[in-house]
């Protein structure tokens, strides 16, 4: 070979390197370019789930907001009395501050079937008063304590004429936290 | 003095040893380099611009892709707590539900025996699978001639429905019982007044 073809083929080299080069940059500009696609569809996935998301939470929001108002309502009346010790001790003063003829009381704590009200305190409590002020302090037992349940009354006569015997059980709930 | 050109090439030697020169075509190779890298600078420049324009796009997707699917999560923990508190709620509302105040019911059973009347027992029980219905079972005597009749009448306007209705006369005295069923079940209890504060 003359040296005017070895300086043609060294020229002929660098053209196809040249060009190889550009091969090269548009493969990595391509490559690049797909994963731009990707990630624009990712973001557009993306955006969608979160559309549908908000869109459900929106309908639930919707849905249950009566309920949610009802449960912030009385949410504060379970919450006044929580555990079960200040529970027993106002049931006692309750009964002490009445002045009834209070012939028995017995509290035990208990499990329910609600799983948000899963523990109760339970109250036993026998009174022999007269009529008039048992019903009065029964009445004022229930508005005071909206969320006390009344599970079992047992009404009968007292020994005076204007007396009843009335033994109540009463159910606290402890509203889980 | 001058002399012609032709005449001097005359004089020279023959010289050994030089190509002869490339085919004409092959002149084109240096045309064909410059073209070539001209068009490489630009090419590759325009690619590499490209490459560029793309990393940015592409990071710029992936962010906002990122920050969206970190809204789509917050959004579905709220749902999730949502859930909890309707659930709540609907716990809550089935607590209330099953406890309504008693002592408006007795007051009006109470209120409706007639002089010659009495309650000799009266028994009111929560159901224990279903809180909001209630047991009633009183005993009434002696002069108990249209006495229930009057009872239920006065516990109708307290929005409560009898079932399956059971009673026994005896000596004296008659032996009813009943379940008794609020006449409106999805009726909110009325909200009562703000408790105190706590101690």
């Amino acid at each position: 070979m003359t040296n005017k073809q070895i300086a043609c083929l060294f020229v002929v080299v660098l053209i196809l390197g040249m060009l190889y080069a550009v091969v090269w940059a548009k493969g990595l500009s391509d490559k690049r370019q797909i994963e731009a696609d990707d990630a624009q569809r990712q973001e557009t996935d993306a955006q969608s789930q979160l559309d549908r998301e908000r869109l459900q939470l929106a309908e639930l929001r919707r849905q249950s907001a009566d309920d949610i108002q009802f449960l912030e309502t009385w949410q504060p009346f379970f919450e006044t009395i929580d555990t079960a010790q200040s529970a027993e001790v106002n049931y006692t003063m309750l009964v002490k501050e009445s002045s009834l003829v209070n012939l028995s009381q017995r509290f035990e704590q208990s499990g329910t079937k609600n799983p948000s009200v899963a523990t109760v305190l339970r109250a036993y409590l026998t009174f022999e008063d007269d009529y008039v002020r048992l019903m009065n302090w029964m009445g004022d037992l229930e508005t005071k304590l909206p969320t006390v349940r009344i599970s079992n009354v047992h009404l009968t006569k007292g020994t005076r004429a204007s007396d009843i015997r009335m033994e109540l059980t009463l159910e606290h709930p402890l509203l889980k936290k | 003095m001058q002399l012609d050109a032709r005449t001097i090439d005359d004089f020279k030697a023959d010289r050994k040893g030089i190509t002869p020169p490339l085919p004409t075509i092959l002149r084109l190779v240096p045309i064909l380099l410059y073209c070539s890298i001209a068009v490489t600078v630009l090419l590759v420049s325009l690619f590499l611009v490209q490459y560029r324009m793309a990393t940015q796009k592409r990071d710029g997707h992936l962010l906002q892709a990122k920050t969206l699917l970190g809204q789509k999560d917050a959004s579905r923990n709220d749902r999730s707590a949502l859930e909890i508190r309707i659930k709540k709620a609907t716990d809550v509302k089935s607590w209330v539900a099953g406890s309504r105040q008693l002592q408006p019911l007795i007051m009006e059973i109470t209120r409706s025996m007639a002089p010659k009347s009495t309650i000799m027992d009266l028994r009111l029980e929560r159901d224990a699978a279903s809180p909001a219905q209630l047991n009633l079972a009183p005993r009434l005597g002696p002069d108990t001639t249209n006495q229930l009749d009057t009872t239920l009448e006065r516990m109708a306007t307290q929005k409560y429905r009898v079932l399956s209705p059971e009673q026994q006369l005896g000596r004296g005295e008659l032996a009813y019982r009943a379940t008794l069923i609020r006449q409106e079940p999805d009726r909110q209890p009325e909200a009562p007044l703000p408790p105190a504060p706590k101690p």
